[in-house]
C-alpha cells in the first residue's frame, strides 16, 4: 500500500489553507507536502530498544577469553562451559542462545566497550545524555531521534514516521518534529467499544477540527485521524505473527510484536522506539541463571521472534539496543554489580555487518580501566548511532543531529555493511 | 547551546513584533487612562482573565467577574492572603501527605529501601524462583511510599482545580517548572514534598531573590543538580564518610559489617566514591535557566567560579533527615570573580548568598524571567511591550513578583486581540479547566494526576532542568490530541477517573437540540463556542433521540474540540 490518496488530498488542502497564517505550521505542512522518494515498503527502518537501568554488558557479551573476568566475578561470572561462544574470546550469555542463528547468518553484531564520554554514574543523567545525544549538556531540549526527523524530512509524509511504544513520548523522540506515542496499537484512537459508535465519534471530532482551526491544532489532529484511518485499514486486531514466530509474553515481546505489525502494515514507520526495564542488577543478579538471565532470555527471545516474524522484511530493518552505562567489572557484596562505565550494544538486521564483535576492546586490566575500576569506553555512542543514521537511514547532516560533535566515518565502529 | 528560548527572534529584527509594539503605542495614546481591556467586552475580558490568571472559568465565574469588574478581580487575585479558601483547606486535610515532615518521609523512604532489600535477600534464598525485580517493590513500606508520591501529584491537580486563590496556584505551577526538580531521581523521591510545600509555595508572589535563595538552599535542588557532592578538590570530611554513593540510589544507608576485612574493603570502596572535586551542574543551570538566561553574558569561567562559591552547600544524610547542611570542610575559601565582581578570599557560606542576591537583581535576570512570565500569561512569543513593562516594575520594586505580574496584567499586550485565545492549554491546564468547567469533585486518589500524565505531563517528572515547556508545539501531537478527545468523552460520560461529575446540575437533559447546544456553550465554554463548533455539534445530534446520550455527546465534543484546547 502506498500512502492513501485521502491523506495526500488532505495534506495538500491544509497546506494551502494555512499559508500566511502560522509560520510554525508552514514547517509542519512542508513535512507533509513532500512526496515520498521511496515507496513505504522499501523504506529503511530503525528500531531502538533502551535497556533502562544499565545492562551488565560483561554478562551479556561475555569476555570468556579473559582470566580476569573470572577472577573479578567469582560468584556471577558465566562459566566457560555455558557461554555460547562467538569468536573464541567473546560469547553470548546462555539465555541469549536464540540469537546464535542470527549471529551465524551474519545479521547480528555486538559493539563492546561503547558508552558515553561523560563520567556520570547517575541513571538519570546518563539516560538523559544518551537520549538528548549531548553528553554533559542537560539543557538540550529535544532528543536526537527527533532532531533526525526534523532534518530529514523526505520521510515525513505519514503520522507513523516515528513511533514510541508506551504511554508517553520518551525524551529521545521529544522535540518539534511530529512523533507518535502509542501505548497499545489496538486501542489507538478513540476509546469507544462499539465500532459504529467509534467511527461516528471519530468523524464528529474530525469535522470539529477540520476547517475550524489553523496551525498546529489542525495539523496534529489531522495527523491523528489519518493515523487512526490507516491503522483501521491495517486491521491490528487480526494480526498473526508469520513463520511461526513466538513472542515471549510480557511487555518487551508485546512491544516487538506491535512494531513488527506496524512495519508489515506498510504505514511508513521509519523510527520505532521501545523501553525495557529491570536491568539495574545491584543485588543477586545471578550468573547463567538468575535475575539477569531471565531478563536476557526475554530480550533474546523477543529479538529472535521479531526477526523470524519479519522474515524477508528484515532486509531493510536495523534493531539497535542501548543502555545508559555498564556495570562494575568487580562483583559487589550483594552478588550483583554497581554502576560502571562502558557497556555492550546489539545491532540486528539485514543491513548489519554481522557475525562480529565490533569496537576496540580495552581489556579488563586495571591499568586500562576507567577511573581504575570500570570498563573503559572506546566507542562514543554517538559514533555508533551516527553510523546507523548515516549508512542505514541515509542522513546527510549528522552534525545537526549531534550538536557539538564532529562525526567522523573513520571512527564508526562498522556496524552497517559498506 | 540548544534551548527553547534560543529559538525566538531578537527584538529589533522582527517586523511582526514591531507592528505589535506600534499597535500598543496607538492603543495607549488613544486612551491614556485606560486601565483595562480595550475593545474586549466585559464578559470577554473576564473569560480572558479567567483563562490566564486561573485554570479556566467554572460555571458562573464569568458573570461574577464581569459584574464586579475584571481589574478588581485581578487585584484580588494578586492579594491571595485576603481570599478565603476554607473549602480547599478542608479538602487538603484529606491528604495525609501533608502530615509528613521531610524527616518522616526520609525515614519512610529508608524503611521502604530496607524492606525491599530484605525481600530481595529472601528471594535469593529460593534460587529456583527468580521473580522480576519490581515484585520486590510490593512491600507495605514501598506501597505506602508510592501512595504518598501519588498524593503529591494529585494534590497539585486538586489545588489547581478547587483553589479560590487561582493565580497563586498558577504561579506555583510556573515556579515549580522554572525551578524544576525531577521527582524520580534518587533522594528527590522523599525531598520533593517539602520542596513544593516549604520552598516554592510560600514564596510564589514574594521577592524573586527570596525564592531564588530558598531553592538554592533546598535539599531537593541540591540533590537534583548534584551540588551536594561538589567539593573543593582534595578536601576530606573530618568524620568517617557516610557512603555518599548510597544517596544516589535514594538514601539507602549501608551498614558496615562486623568482619574487619570486609568492613575495611567496603570503607575503601566508599572512599573511592567520595566526590573528588567541584560539580558545575547547579552553577550552570542557576545562571542559564534560573537567572540570567542562556544569552545572559556569563562564560564557562564564571560557571566554574560559581561552582567554587557553592562548594560545601550540601545535604544531611537521610537518617539525619536530609536537610540542608553547609560543609565548611568542603568549601573553597579562595578568592573568586563572577561576572567581573570580586569575591574576596576567606569567606564561607555567606558568599553564595551574596552571589544569589547579585544574580537576582541583574538586568539579564529581570529580562529573562520577565520574558518567561509573559510567555506564560501573554503569548508563546511575548511582545516586547509587556516584557518591558514587567522589567520596569521589577526595577522599581526590587523584584517584587506581585508587582511584576500586575504590570503584565495592566499592559496593553495582555489584552490585545491577537493574544486572546492564542495559547494552547498544557495537559495540566486542559484537565484542570475541564474539571472546573463541569464542576467535577476530585477525590484523593492519584487518578486525575494519571490522566494528566497520560496526556504527556506527568507532574514533577520532567527530567531536564528546564521544566515543562510553555509552547504549543511541545504539547500538540496527534497522539496527545486523541488522548485529550478520549479524556473529554470520558468526562462527558461521567467516567472521569478520580472525580465525580453531576451533569444534571450542569446541563439539563433536553430533546431540544438548539437549547442543548446553547446550554453546553454557556456551561463549558462560557459562551465562546465558535459557529463552526455549534454547527458540527448540532448536526451530530440530529439522529440521537435519547436526551442523556445527546447531552454526553455534546459535552464530549465541546471539551474535546478545538475551542476548549485554547485559552
Amino acid at each position: 500500500m502506498t500512502i492513501t490518496r485521502r491523506v495526500f488530498v488532505k495534506s495538500g488542502g491544509l497546506a494551502l489553507f494555512s499559508l500566511g497564517f502560522d509560520p510554525l505550521f508552514l514547517g509542519r505542512a512542508a513535512y507533509s507536502a513532500i512526496r515520498p522518494t521511496v515507496r513505504p515498503s522499501d523504506r529503511p527502518t530503525l528500531v531502538c530498544l533502551f535497556q533502562r537501568g544499565a545492562v551488565d554488558g560483561l554478562n551479556m557479551i561475555v569476555p570468556h577469553g579473559e582470566e580476569l573476568y573470572y577472577r573479578e566475578r567469582p560468584r556471577i561470572a558465566v562459566p566457560r562451559g555455558q557461554v555460547v561462544d562467538l569468536d573464541g574470546h567473546f560469547g553470548l550469555h546462555p539465555a541469549l542462545a536464540a540469537l546464535k542463528p542470527l549471529w551465524d547468518n551474519k545479521s547480528l553484531a555486538a559493539v563492546h566497550a561503547v558508552g558515553s564520554p561523560d563520567s556520570t554514574r547517575s541513571h538519570f543523567d546518563a539516560q538523559d545524555y544518551m537520549e538528548s545525544g549531548t553528553p554533559g549538556l542537560k539543557a538540550t531540549p529535544d532528543g536526537w531521534l527527533n532532531r533526525y526527523c526534523r532534518h530529514d524530512q523526505e520521510h515525513a509524509d505519514t503520522p507513523f514516521r516515528a513511533v514510541a511504544f508506551g504511554p508517553q513520548l520518551p525524551r529521545i523522540l521529544a522535540g518539534s518534529a511530529p512523533t507518535l506515542a502509542i501505548d497499545d496499537l489496538q486501542a489507538f484512537g478513540l476509546r469507544v467499544p462499539q465500532e459504529a459508535a467509534r467511527d461516528r465519534l471519530t468523524r464528529a471530532f474530525e469535522a470539529l477540527y477540520q476547517g475550524a482551526t489553523t496551525g498546529l491544532l489542525a495539523s496534529s489532529s489531522q495527523e491523528g485521524f489519518d493515523a487512526v484511518q490507516q491503522l483501521k485499514q491495517a486491521n491490528p486486531t487480526q494480526y498473526q505473527p508469520a513463520n511461526g514466530a513466538d513472542y515471549p509474553r510480557g511487555r518487551l515481546g508485546r512491544g516487538f510484536l506491535q512494531i513488527a505489525q506496524l512495519i508489515k502494515a506498510d504505514v511508513g514507520v521509519q523510527i520505532a522506539f521501545l523501553d525495557g526495564t529491570g536491568w539495574d542488577t545491584h543485588v543477586n543478579q545471578g550468573s547463567s541463571e538468575g535475575q539477569l538471565a531471565a531478563r536476557l532470555k526475554d530480550l533474546g527471545d523477543s529479538l529472535a521472534a521479531f526477526a523470524t516474524d519479519l522474515g524477508e522484511k528484515m532486509r531493510d530493518v536495523v534493531v539497535l539496543t542501548m543502555s545508559e552505562f555498564g556495570r562494575t567489572i568487580h562483583e559487589n557484596g550483594n552478588i550483583g554489580t554497581d554502576h560502571g562505565h562502558a557497556t555492550a550494544m546489539f545491532a540486528l538486521g539485514g543491513p548489519v555487518n554481522g557475525g562480529k564483535v565490533l569496537g576496540r576492546w580495552p581489556g579488563l586490566d586495571p591499568a586500562n580501566r576507567f577511573e581504575g575500576r570500570d570498563l573503559a569506553v572506546t566507542t562514543d555512542f554517538r559514533d555508533l548511532f551516527g553510523e546507523i543514521l548515516a549508512r542505514h537511514l541515509g542522513t546527510r547532516d549528522l552534525a545537526a543531529v549531534f550538536p557539538g560533535f564532529a562525526p567522523d566515518p573513520a571512527r564508526f565502529p562498522g556496524a552497517i555493511k559498506a | 547551546m540548544l534551548k527553547s528560548d534560543g529559538r525566538t527572534v531578537g527584538r529589533s529584527d522582527n517586523p511582526r513584533m514591531a507592528v505589535v509594539a506600534l499597535a500598543g503605542i496607538v492603543f495607549l495614546s488613544a486612551s491614556p487612562t485606560v486601565r483595562l481591556s480595550g475593545q474586549l467586552s466585559p464578559r470577554d475580558s473576564a473569560v480572558h482573565a479567567l483563562n490566564r490568571l486561573a485554570y479556566g472559568p467554572r460555571p458562573g465565574d464569568v458573570d461574577r467577574v464581569a459584574r464586579g469588574g475584571v481589574m478588581r478581580w485581578i487585584d484580588e487575585q494578586l492579594a491571595p492572603e485576603r481570599i478565603d479558601d476554607a473549602a480547599l483547606a478542608t479538602r487538603e486535610r484529606q491528604f495525609d501527605l501533608l502530615n509528613y515532615s521531610r524527616e518522616d518521609l526520609a525515614r519512610l523512604y529508608l524503611d521502604a529501601q530496607r524492606a525491599r532489600r530484605e525481600r530481595q535477600q529472601a528471594q535469593r534464598a529460593d534460587s529456583m524462583m527468580s521473580p522480576p525485580a519490581d515484585q520486590a517493590e510490593q512491600t507495605p513500606e514501598g506501597l505506602r511510599a508510592r501512595r504518598l508520591a501519588g498524593q503529591l501529584q494529585e494534590l497539585a491537580v486538586v489545588r489547581a482545580a478547587l483553589a479560590e486563590r487561582q493565580l497563586q496556584e498558577v504561579m506555583v505551577d510556573f515556579w515549580t517548572n522554572h525551578f524544576n526538580v525531577f521527582l524520580g531521581k534518587g533522594a528527590d523521591r522523599f525531598l520533593m514534598p517539602s520542596y513544593v510545600q516549604e520552598t516554592i509555595r510560600p514564596r510564589v508572589l514574594g521577592k524573586f531573590a527570596d525564592l531564588l535563595i530558598a531553592t538554592a538552599r533546598s535539599p531537593a535542588m541540591m540533590f537534583y543538580l548534584d551540588n551536594w557532592e561538589s567539593v573543593t578538590p582534595g578536601s576530606r570530611p573530618p568524620s568517617p564518610a557516610f557512603p555518599l554513593s548510597a544517596m544516589r540510589r535514594g538514601g539507602q544507608g549501608v551498614r558496615f559489617p562486623r568482619d574487619p576485612m570486609r568492613a575495611d574493603s567496603l570503607r575503601r570502596r566508599a572512599e573511592q566514591r567520595m566526590p573528588q572535586g567541584i560539580n558545575e551542574n547547579y552553577a550552570r543551570e542557576l545562571m542559564e535557566l534560573h537567572t540570567l538566561g542562556v544569552d545572559g553574558g556569563y562564560s564557562q569561567r564564571d560557571v566554574i567560579e560559581v561552582a567554587r562559591i557553592f562548594t560545601g552547600w550540601s545535604i544531611a544524610p537521610p537518617p539525619r533527615g536530609g536537610g540542608f547542611e553547609f560543609h565548611d570542610w568542603a568549601h573553597d575559601r579562595g578568592a573568586k570573580t563572577v561576572l567581573g565582581v570580586a569575591f574576596p578570599a576567606g569567606h564561607g557560606e555567606d558568599e553564595a548568598l551574596r552571589l544569589l542576591t547579585l544574580l537576582a537583581s541583574s538586568p539579564a535576570t529581570m529580562h529573562h524571567v520577565s520574558r518567561r512570565l509573559c510567555a506564560r500569561f501573554v503569548a508563546d512569543d511575548p511582545p516586547d511591550g509587556c516584557v518591558d513593562a514587567a522589567v520596569a516594575a521589577w526595577q522599581r520594586t526590587g523584584g517584587d513578583i506581585r508587582e511584576v505580574l500586575r504590570a503584565i496584567f495592566h499592559s496593553p499586550d495582555f489584552w490585545a486581540a491577537q493574544n486572546v485565545r492564542a495559547k494552547v492549554k498544557t495537559p495540566l491546564e486542559f484537565v484542570v479547566s475541564a474539571v472546573r468547567a463541569v464542576r467535577a469533585d476530585p477525590d484523593t486518589t492519584a487518578r486525575l494526576a494519571q490522566v494528566v500524565a497520560r496526556l504527556g505531563e506527568p507532574l514533577y517528572l520532567h527530567v531536564a532542568p528546564d521544566g515543562y515547556p510553555e509552547r504549543q508545539e511541545d504539547w500538540l501531537n496527534s497522539g496527545a490530541l486523541l488522548a485529550r478527545m478520549n479524556a473529554a468523552v470520558a468526562i462527558a460520560a461521567g467516567r472521569l477517573p478520580g472525580a465525580a461529575v453531576d451533569l444534571d446540575s450542569l446541563v439539563p437533559a433536553t430533546a431540544d437540540r438548539d437549547a442543548l447546544v446553547a446550554a453546553v456553550n454557556e456551561a463549558i465554554l462560557a459562551g465562546t463556542m465558535s459557529e463552526h463548533t455549534k454547527t458540527v455539534i448540532r448536526d451530530q445530534l440530529s439522529d440521537i433521540s435519547d436526551p442523556r446520550q445527546a447531552r454526553a455527546l455534546a459535552i464530549g465534543l465541546a471539551l474535546g474540540g478545538p475551542d476548549f484546547q485554547r485559552q
